[in-house]
């Protein structure tokens, strides 16, 4: 399935539109690695515990619109956004959504 | 008087710390950025929503994304504390952001190229917030970037 955040496919065609599907997660890491994060902000540098968790969310997210948009029958998801919100200190909640369309190849 | 014993005791040695490893931290990355940016030239990167050059009939594009979150250093926060009360930029903080987001942008391009890609469009860069509410006083200083493009096959350039 093509997946783009633009509102157009290069070198398709859009012929069907198939309406919003989206997805969403709040996930958090064990507080080891809150703990470590806390040490790491003394002396600076990448705080890999809570990018790990931004990527298993987004991945996560985009399954679920992915699986709803299989369930419609879908060639692919344009314009994708996302959005997060503060939940509660050291978790994440991703959004994500997006339009399912069918496609044509042209050219 | 036992409030400035504990500010020697745990504040200042914290200051030091961040003074000197946190320097060095945020030195040698800007340094791996400019290098990495420097290699990256030859990738076509806009934030248009079309798709400039496209080449046709190739690869079908794909979204990517990365993220990035960099913490703060003792010295940084201490120093965005002071400036909290004058007032103005925060150039700590501010350094701080602009690592975050280059190195989204360059994580994004290597992604891309890993999956045969030359070029990415309708680049956005956005920032989350996974530290809890941002007034509250225990809340950590750190720079949070998720960035996403969609990666496409473009012409060579002339």
């Amino acid at each position: 399935m093509i997946i783009t955040n633009t509102e157009t496919v290069t070198g398709y065609e859009i012929t069907e539109m198939k309406g919003l599907v989206q997805g969403n997660t709040v996930r958090t890491k064990h507080a080891g690695r809150d703990i470590a994060a806390g040490l790491k902000n003394l002396v600076g540098g990448e705080l890999k515990g809570y990018t790990e968790l931004l990527t298993e969310s987004r991945r996560e997210a985009v399954q679920r619109m992915m699986a709803q948009a299989q369930q419609l029958g879908a060639d692919a998801v344009v314009n994708v956004r996302f959005t997060t919100s503060a939940v509660t200190a050291g978790a994440a909640e991703l959004y994500a959504y997006g339009t399912a369309v069918m496609l044509r190849k042209i050219g | 008087m036992e409030l400035i014993f504990s500010l020697f005791v745990f504040a200042v040695p914290l200051v030091v710390c961040g003074m000197i490893i946190g320097r060095s931290v945020e030195k040698n990355h800007f340094a791996e950025l400019d290098q990495k940016e420097a290699a990256n030239r030859d990738f076509l990167v806009t934030n248009l929503k079309t798709f400039p050059m496209a080449a046709a009939g190739v690869q079908d594009p794909a979204i990517v994304m990365s993220e990035v979150v960099i913490g703060s250093d003792y010295l940084k926060s201490w120093l965005a504390g002071w400036r909290g009360i004058f007032g103005g930029e925060i150039k700590s903080l501010q350094t701080l952001q602009v690592r975050a987001k280059r190195e989204a942008i360059v994580r994004l391009i290597d992604q891309a190229r890993q999956q045969g890609f030359n070029a990415i469009c309708n680049l956005r860069v956005n920032s989350a917030n996974i530290s809890g509410v941002a007034k509250s006083k225990n809340s950590l200083p750190m720079a949070v970037v998720i960035a996403t493009a969609t990666a496409y096959v473009a012409r060579p350039k002339h």
